[in-house]
């Protein structure tokens, strides 16, 4: 007997509203289909409504966990529309948020692992010693979240002495932690038999499914923005590009925890070499026309922004392709065939920032399956109107009403 | 099951005698670091009405009024509601008269005690000001 | 007098308001010691050192809306709460505690009664069961069937290590096996793989991680609680709190030796031994992951049933020395 449940847009194993639509043969997932939408923010239309200036901190907020990436997306293709050259000092300091970034990114989501799979020691040890991180970025830039540390041509704060020196410190204590992580969350029997041999997502098929970031490094693809088209100075900063080759949960847990010592590695290599000079050049606030595509390799896979700029002071078009997106596919081809006790951790796996990807909405009547396009004052005289025909729902009803 | 059954328990009894990571936050606080990016204000004596903080604050929280053209008399309303704490404005402020301060308690009953109404009369310039006006107008 | 000294064992003390006390107290204690060793501080604000803290979460529960889903067995749904806590309640009766008479039985200690202890201890499973079958959403319905899944598993270990100190004592009564104890306390140290079976199974029991597959939140929300609500949830919070006080009493008495002498000093030992053992279990839940139910299943079947026959075999080698 199959039977088809929702899980979510409300559940406790998704942090955002998203519908997993599973088929179910007892314990295991016959079908999966994902539904978007729960979460439209309008980011898009808003961004054509403010300035290149405003539009830094408005991409900032496209997401909580990897705002410097959006940003750096943003303002890095703003600069190759102004053509202009950033001082060498602000991107190495880009570069650093960016890593810094990564890291508290990276052990976010080892925590949330831990969560996911009813491990709450893990969870809460590691949230702890991520707190090193934030405190970093919080002196260093001034916010714990939203560092806010970009602007067109540069950034807006330096690094001085005793910054650096406490940021070589903490390294210290988080590359201990983190090695004793990278013990504990491989070795650790019953977390190992939870996340080994779920969610498989074969090489050949992570190729053709557009799969990005650890997903993709996970099933054994080298694949990295930072080596393929550096961005920034990449290019001078000597690093690995890290792969597994299990193309499991526990693949994509190695493939992080390996990024983790390599951002470290990264992260002392730009303070031992931060070269001396400005942190911003001059720009002019009016964009020259024309349009750009901007790539970024985010914590949690390739972000990419397209701006299309026409002369004003206000961006014309800016798309944002958030790397969620593109683990969607892959992520309904990993949950076949699973139990439904992996479902958080496989969904998980992908690390979903579910309003990232949240591009549009489409209004669709359930009964025929037509869309329209209604304006709010519609809507709202169309939902009136449904209360209005719909008094009661009655017992056995099944959804859609 | 592996031979590493109970990894984790000498790190959990470790931590059982060592002081919690967590503070009790409503009665220790912990130190705001030096720039923190907390509320914005005003200081009235420093502006000159450039009105750049309200041309660039991304969140329109900064709203400046003309009360009386004459006399020079000008309003600012900080919408501490709808701030983002970006330090936009503080940036663009060619006097230094936006400041963000240490402040991040800021929540309120209701969003109408959010709002900060500063009323000024507008200061004289100083020669050296002028200078910094003239040159950030069409250059950030 | 007799009649007092009975209503007084069966409402006071180790009757219902000790056990109420009690389980709120262990419950407080375990978050604690889970809180302190992840390295957080636990309830903390209310009373001293949050000791009220289980306490008012059940008042909370006790003055919330009470809900009963449309589709639900109204009948079952409201009366499985109230079962439980009354068979859990009785099961408390069997522990050895106070004013055993090892000449006169009485209603409450026969030869025997460590099997209806055991069989009073599974009923809760039941009723679990049944709760999550009668709620009919689905998450409750799959979290029933976690539920007895996992029952299979760790029900025969559970059994077979706590065999192993009755044959050695010769005796089918809790009292009498805790005194063959505490008159050879050096025979205690046979019984250490069963403890840890035991351990293990009770740990299965209280549905605690990392056994908590029936209402793992990230997969199922509440499991079997899904549909429950105010004072039903209440009840069922009560049922486990005390089920841990029985079972952990259950494990003390017949691995640690019991509760000798007179009310206050077997009213000390319990509180020692009792929380000796609350304390093993929160370490257990804070240092694995929770694992899948067939993980589960394998893992009862494949290493601690033979475990528990091994500890069986060897006490019967010791028995036959001796």
């Amino acid at each position: 007997m199959s039977i088809t449940i929702p899980i979510g847009p409300q559940h406790p194993a998704l942090k955002e509203p998203i519908s997993l639509k599973m088929t179910f043969d007892g314990e295991i997932i016959k079908d999966a289909d994902i539904r978007l939408g729960y979460n439209h923010r309008g980011l898009e239309k808003l961004f054509e409504g403010k300035s290149y200036v405003q539009n830094i901190y408005v991409t900032e907020r496209i997401c909580g966990i990897c705002s410097h990436s959006h940003t750096t997306c943003f303002v890095n293709g703003v600069e190759k529309l102004l053509g202009i050259e950033i001082p060498k000092r602000a991107s190495y300091i880009r570069m650093l948020i960016g890593e810094l970034e990564r890291v508290h990114s990276h052990l976010l989501w080892l925590g949330v692992a831990g969560h996911e799979a009813g491990f709450e020691s893990f969870f809460m040890y590691t949230w702890r010693d991520r707190e090193i991180v934030m405190d970093i970025l919080e002196e260093s830039s001034g916010n714990r979240v939203h560092y806010a540390i970009n602007t067109i041509g540069g950034v807006r704060r330096d690094i001085d002495e005793t910054q650096r020196t406490r940021i070589l410190n903490s390294l210290k204590i988080l590359k201990e932690r983190t090695d004793y992580y990278k013990n504990l969350g491989t070795t650790e029997p019953s977390f190992v038999a939870r996340l080994s041999g779920i969610g498989i997502l074969p090489r050949e098929q992570a190729l053709s499914l557009c799969s990005v970031g650890p997903t993709l490094r996970a099933s054994n693809i080298d694949m990295d923005v930072r080596k393929d088209d550096p961005y920034l100075a990449y290019d001078e900063v000597p690093f690995e590009v890290s792969t597994a080759d299990t193309c499991d949960v526990l693949g994509r847990t190695v493939v992080r925890i390996k990024e983790l010592f390599q951002s470290y590695n990264i992260i002392e290599y730009i303070l031992r070499n931060l070269p001396a000079g400005d942190i911003k050049a001059k720009v002019p606030r009016k964009v020259p026309a024309g349009e750009t595509v901007s790539r970024y390799e985010a914590p949690r896979g390739e972000n990419i922004h397209y701006i299309k700029s026409n002369g004003t002071e206000k961006p014309e078009r800016l798309k944002v392709r958030a790397p969620t997106l593109a683990n969607y596919p892959a992520t309904v081809a990993m949950l076949k065939n699973g139990f439904i006790a992996d479902i958080p951790l496989i969904f998980a796996a992908i690390d979903p920032c579910i309003c990232c990807a949240e591009r549009m909405v489409e209004v669709k009547d359930t009964k025929t399956g037509r869309a329209e396009i209604k304006t709010f004052d519609e809507l709202k005289k169309y939902s009136r109107d449904f209360y209005k025909n719909h008094k009661k729902i009655k017992k056995d009803t099944v959804w859609p009403f | 099951m592996g031979k590493k059954l109970g990894f984790f328990i000498p790190e959990l009894w470790r931590h059982i005698f060592k002081k919690p990571a967590t503070v009790d936050y409503p009665f220790e606080k912990l130190k705001v670091p030096k720039g923190f990016r907390g509320l914005p204000v005003l200081n009235t004596e420093l502006c000159i009405v450039c009105k750049a903080c309200e041309r660039d604050c991304p969140a329109e929280a900064i709203e400046i009024r003309t009360i009386l053209e004459e006399e020079k008399k000008f309003q600012m309303t900080i919408h501490n509601d709808r701030c983002v704490h970006c330090g936009q404005c503080a940036d663009v402020c060619p006097t230094n008269a936006m400041t963000l301060n240490n402040e991040f308690e800021l929540s309120e009953p209701s969003r109408w005690n959010m709002k900060f109404r500063y009323a000024y009369t507008r200061q004289l310039r100083k020669k050296s000001d002028r200078n910094v006006d003239e040159k950030d107008k069409e250059i950030l | 007098m007799a009649i007092l000294k009975t209503f007084f064992y069966l409402l006071v003390y180790p009757g219902l308001v000790f056990l109420i006390v009690y389980s709120l107290f262990c419950e407080w204690f375990d978050r604690k010691t889970y809180a302190r060793l992840q390295n957080r501080r636990g309830p903390l604000h209310t009373g001293k050192a949050g000791l009220l803290q289980p306490a008012a979460d059940l008042i909370k529960l006790f003055s919330k809306e009470d809900i009963v889903p449309e589709k639900a067995d109204r009948i079952m749904f409201t009366a499985l709460p109230v079962f439980g806590l009354a068979i859990i309640l009785t099961s408390a009766m069997y522990l050895p505690i106070w004013n055993y008479s090892m000449t006169k039985t009485g209603f409450n200690s026969f030869p025997g009664d460590i099997i209806v202890l055991i069989y009073l201890l599974s009923l809760p499973t039941i009723i679990l069961f049944l709760a999550g079958w009668h709620s009919t959403s689905f998450f409750s319905t799959i979290g029933g069937v976690r539920v007895i899944t996992m029952f299979f598993g760790y029900e025969i270990p559970l059994l077979l290590s706590v065999l192993s100190p009755a044959i050695l004592a010769g005796s089918w009564r809790l009292a009498e096996i805790a005194q063959f104890f505490q008159a050879n306390p050096g025979l205690l140290s046979v019984n250490v793989i069963g403890f840890f079976i035991a351990l293990a199974a009770l740990q299965a029991k209280l549905e605690r991680t990392p056994f908590d597959i029936p209402h793992a939140e990230t997969e199922i929300v509440g499991g079997t609680f899904t549909e429950y609500t105010g004072r039903k949830l209440a009840f069922f919070r009560l049922i486990t709190d005390i089920e841990m006080v029985v079972g952990s009493g259950l494990i003390a008495t017949v691995f640690l030796g019991g509760f000798p002498g007179g009310i206050f000093s077997s009213f000390i030992w319990f509180i020692i031994k009792t929380l000796f053992v609350i304390f093993l279990l929160s370490v257990i839940k804070a240092a694995f992951s929770r694992l899948r139910i067939d993980q589960m299943v394998r893992f009862s079947w494949y290493i601690l049933a033979p475990l528990g026959i091994l500890q069986i075999f060897i006490t019967l080698l010791v028995k036959l020395k001796f």
